[in-house]
């Protein structure tokens, strides 16, 4: 049985990625399960969707978490443990990442000697705001990576899957998911196909262990208020907005009366102050401020430009 | 309006009463008017919460809220909410609370069920003179489980449950019109991009007593298709294309509240959205758009028409 995750931020398409993989699987011949897992609809918030695949009849439900292959559409969740991208890796799973940093530097990063493949990132030229859909991209790469489906079934697939978002976003999609497909050239085929579940051998995951939290988080005061501000959405933010003090003309109301979450205060000076505990990056104060006092820097950059001192 | 504390921009709220780190999308024009809706309310309001989007505003255990939070079925918030008023004037009776110590109660909904499973139940708060404050944040579908069609999508758009192929072949329901001829205190039509028409409005409201019926235009990145920096711009859009009006209603007297003029064509605002792409692409689809426009259109002049019969020219 082939068994994939899909990780990636809500916006990105994994879900219609599991989608188009299960589809072009079933379509070939496999009986297939696909699911998404997340809450409630969230732009933005780390989730990830699955496929499993075999000739015989699935009996598992529930996540997986002994993957053959993973997919990443945002490299930013790696770090964050919350996401879940290494639960459960073998040491032959094949991890596959859009990003701009090469696959040794992931296996050094990660301490894995893990077949890794790069996925080339996006472009988002004209717009620093853009979520990219990434979903015919990763499905595209992963019907290559696994190496069972041919490339008029995954034509089939997507074309069953995303034709109701238009004939242009359908054209674009095609083309996404046979460039992904054709990329992976020699290491076409390369997932290895798991074991079937063998109840015998199964250990108790360990996701049904919790940790101790503290204990205003383990039993909260159901009464008190304000205890959302416990939730660090923060974490959501792949930019962040910026104040350009200088260029900050002191309206006293634009950014904060804009901000949907409530996290832009204003101080006595008439600045903007920020909360990036909280800020979820939806930059709506960037396109807002008839100043351009404030401007949109990748989260990763900042981390970066911070770690060097800068 | 003399009387507004709201008489410019700068007068709007720069501290605010909700507390970040809920779980709503980044950009969502539905927390923003919910925000600012409680700004100007205050501390001493509880909402009562038909099941929707904004269910995960309030996730055991964590609120935003400094006050209580009653959350209900999706049909039946007014019911919960007539509950609540019920046990605070039996309080205030009893004298066990003080005229200080009443709250506003505030119902949160969604179009889903504003439009369509709640709406009996909101037509017989108002038939009964419920004294509440009702927020639709209407984002146009159900918007929680995947932007599926709901009786608020409007003409022409694509949905989960209406491919671009077929879109959406019905019109958006008439609310604030059977609201109105339902004779409560007070309906408004606002949205959270212009944030002092919201708090002008919200705060009539709360100085009345009586069914107040607001509904707050929510332009949802993941529903409609755009990227959350524009929320605030297509909110505004919306205004300036005339597709939502912003208006109140009292007294039986219609008062539109921002007029757009001049008016800008409706596609600037369906061209923002990626539910109205296929309107565009592969090919402008004339027969449709020029439909969209003429319902606009035929707002605004029954408008105009209706303020000249009244002036009598």
């Amino acid at each position: 049985m082939y068994r994939i995750r899909f990780h990636g931020r809500g916006g990105q398409g994994m879900k219609t990625a599991s989608r188009i993989l299960g589809t072009a699987l079933f379509r070939g011949g496999f009986q297939v399960q696909d699911a998404p897992r997340y809450g409630a609809e969230r732009r933005g918030a780390p989730m990830f969707a699955f496929v499993r695949a075999a000739r015989e009849p699935i009996l598992e439900r529930g996540i997986i978490t002994n993957p053959d292959l993973v997919l990443v559409a945002d490299d930013s969740l790696v770090g964050i443990p919350a996401a879940g991208v290494m639960a459960g890796l073998r040491t032959d799973t094949v991890l596959a990442i859009a990003s701009d940093t090469d696959a040794d530097t992931w296996r050094h990063r990660l301490h894995i000697n893990n077949p890794v493949v790069i996925l080339p990132g996006i472009d988002t030229d004209d717009d620093d705001t853009h979520i990219p859909d990434t979903s015919a991209q990763c499905a595209g790469a992963a019907a290559a990576l696994i190496g069972k489906v041919s490339r008029v079934v995954l034509t089939e697939a997507v074309t069953e899957e995303t034709s109701g978002f238009g004939a242009l976003a359908l054209e674009a999609n095609l083309e996404t998911a046979l460039a992904a497909f054709d990329a992976i050239g020699l290491q076409t085929g390369s997932v290895v196909e798991g074991a079937a579940y063998d109840v015998a051998s199964s250990v108790r995951p360990d996701w049904v262990d919790l940790s101790a939290e503290a204990s205003a988080v383990a039993a909260p005061n159901i009464y008190a208020a304000l205890t959302s501000v416990q939730v660090r959405t923060g974490l959501w933010r792949t930019l962040r907005p910026l104040l350009e003090r200088d260029k900050c003309k002191r309206c006293h109301w634009v950014c904060g009366s804009y901000c949907p979450d409530g996290v832009i205060a204003v101080d006595d000076a008439g600045y903007p102050e920020i909360d990036y505990e909280h800020c979820k990056g939806c930059m709506i104060c960037v396109a807002q401020c008839p100043a351009h006092a404030l401007v949109a820097v990748a989260e990763e950059e900042y981390r970066t430009a911070k770690g060097d001192g800068a | 309006m003399n009387d507004t504390t709201f008489n410019r921009a700068r007068d709007l709220p720069t501290a605010h009463l909700l507390g970040a780190g809920t779980a709503m999308c980044a950009g969502c024009g539905g927390l923003g008017a919910v925000r600012e809706v409680y700004d100007v309310l205050g501390e001493d309001t509880v909402f009562v919460n038909a099941a929707g989007c904004m269910t995960m505003l309030s996730v055991y255990p964590f609120t935003p809220f400094r006050g209580s939070w009653l959350y209900t079925a999706m049909a039946s918030a007014p019911a919960g909410a007539q509950g609540v008023r019920d046990a605070l004037d039996i309080r205030l009776a009893k004298g066990e609370i003080s005229k200080d110590e009443d709250l506003q109660v505030v119902v949160l909904t969604g179009d889903g069920s504003a439009y369509g499973m709640g709406l009996s139940a909101t037509s017989a708060a108002i038939d009964r003179g419920l004294d509440f404050i009702y927020l639709c944040y209407d984002n146009e579908g159900y918007g929680n489980t995947g932007q599926q069609t709901s009786a608020g999508s409007p003409h022409g758009a694509r949905t989960a449950t209406d491919p671009a192929s077929s879109a959406v072949a019905g019109y958006k329901k008439d609310l604030f019109s059977i609201w109105a001829a339902n004779k409560p205190t007070y309906v408004a039509t606002v949205v959270a991009s212009e944030p002092l028409d919201l708090a002008r409005k919200i705060e009539e409201a709360r100085a009345l007593e009586g069914p107040r019926m607001i509904i707050a235009l929510a332009p949802c990145p993941t529903g409609w298709g755009f990227e959350p920096s524009q929320s605030a711009e297509i909110g505004r859009l919306a205004v300036k294309t005339g597709i939502w009006p912003l208006k109140k209603w009292q007294n039986g007297k219609l008062v539109h509240t921002r007029v757009p003029h001049p008016r800008l064509p409706v596609e600037d605002y369906l061209k923002t959205q990626r539910r109205f792409a296929h309107l565009f692409e592969p090919r402008r689809d004339e027969v449709q758009l020029a439909e969209i426009q003429a319902s606009v259109d035929d707002y605004w002049r029954e408008i105009e028409e209706a303020k000249s019969s009244s002036r009598g020219d």
